[in-house]
């Protein structure tokens, strides 16, 4: 016979998530700075350290990935920021997008 | 362009130059402005150099591309444009003058500069053909190649004097 009073009183979610609609403002976005030929790998560190004030071992990190994966995550965070930040990685002749965070 | 080295008064940087030098620089600069102020102009473009200067910011979304096209392409162009332009007016001296010279660039003037040196690499960089890691420059400019590994010894130099002057004293 079950024991009543340890039966929790809310069936509890394990695999189902509630799901509701997020609001657009909280759909986080990336910015991804991609690989290119031509600019050098001391300047995409040091455009990473300088605008985003990474330390040297993190834009160090994020200039191999860019390199030798071909892409790489630089931030995250709402839309409209990271708008600026593509449009600042342009200003740096690097090659930026933005996309939806992978869920 | 013969060093950049970082200046007694704190923050600026000093670019060594003579006046041949100056004349090449101001020149691949006045026609970086010029190509970024047309492009600015126009919503698209048919020129890959344009396009690698001013590239999409979304790659899956031509709604959402469309926007920031309407949005922030002519702001960005105009003002890629104005670095060059300051490159081209702070050469203007050593360009008129003979001998070697001594330009005295500002922090903002220094970044102007680094950022106009990367486009001009980009623009050289596709007009040479090299689109990927490994393509080798091709001979369609003449000179092309020697420009182009000076701008990246530029471009290597002003890192490294900015990385001097960011670091506390």
């Amino acid at each position: 016979m079950y024991n009543m009073v340890a039966m929790p009183a809310v069936p509890l979610l394990e695999d189902e998530t509630v799901e509701r609609p997020l609001h657009a403002s909280e759909v986080p976005w990336q910015t991804i700075v991609w690989n290119d030929p031509v600019n050098l790998m001391s300047y995409v560190a040091w455009v990473f350290r300088r605008y985003f004030g990474m330390g040297e071992t993190e834009a160090e990190g994020a200039m191999m990935a860019v390199h030798t994966e071909g892409r790489a995550v630089v931030a995250q965070g709402n839309r409209e920021a990271m708008e600026r930040h593509v449009e600042a990685m342009h200003e740096y002749g690097l090659w930026a997008t933005l996309e939806k965070a992978p869920r | 362009m013969r060093r950049f080295e970082p200046a007694a008064q704190s923050g600026t940087v000093e670019a060594l130059v003579d006046q041949d030098e100056a004349r090449v620089l101001r020149s691949l600069a006045e026609q970086l402005a010029g190509l970024l102020g047309e492009a600015g102009e126009a919503e698209s473009s048919t020129d890959t150099a344009v396009d690698r200067i001013l590239p999409d910011a979304y790659r899956d979304d031509d709604e959402a591309q469309a926007e920031w096209r309407r949005l922030s392409r002519r702001a960005l162009a105009d003002r890629k444009s104005a670095f060059a332009q300051r490159v081209a007016d702070d050469l203007e001296p050593a360009a008129t003058n003979p001998g070697v010279h001594t330009v005295t660039l500002d922090a903002a003037g220094a970044l102007d500069w680094v950022r106009a040196v990367a486009d001009l690499r980009l623009v050289l960089a596709d007009r040479m053909g090299i689109r990927e890691d490994g393509d080798e420059p091709s001979d369609a400019l003449d000179g092309g190649s020697d420009l182009y590994g000076w701008l990246a010894w530029m471009q290597d130099d002003l890192v490294r004097v900015l990385t001097l002057l960011e670091k506390p004293q």
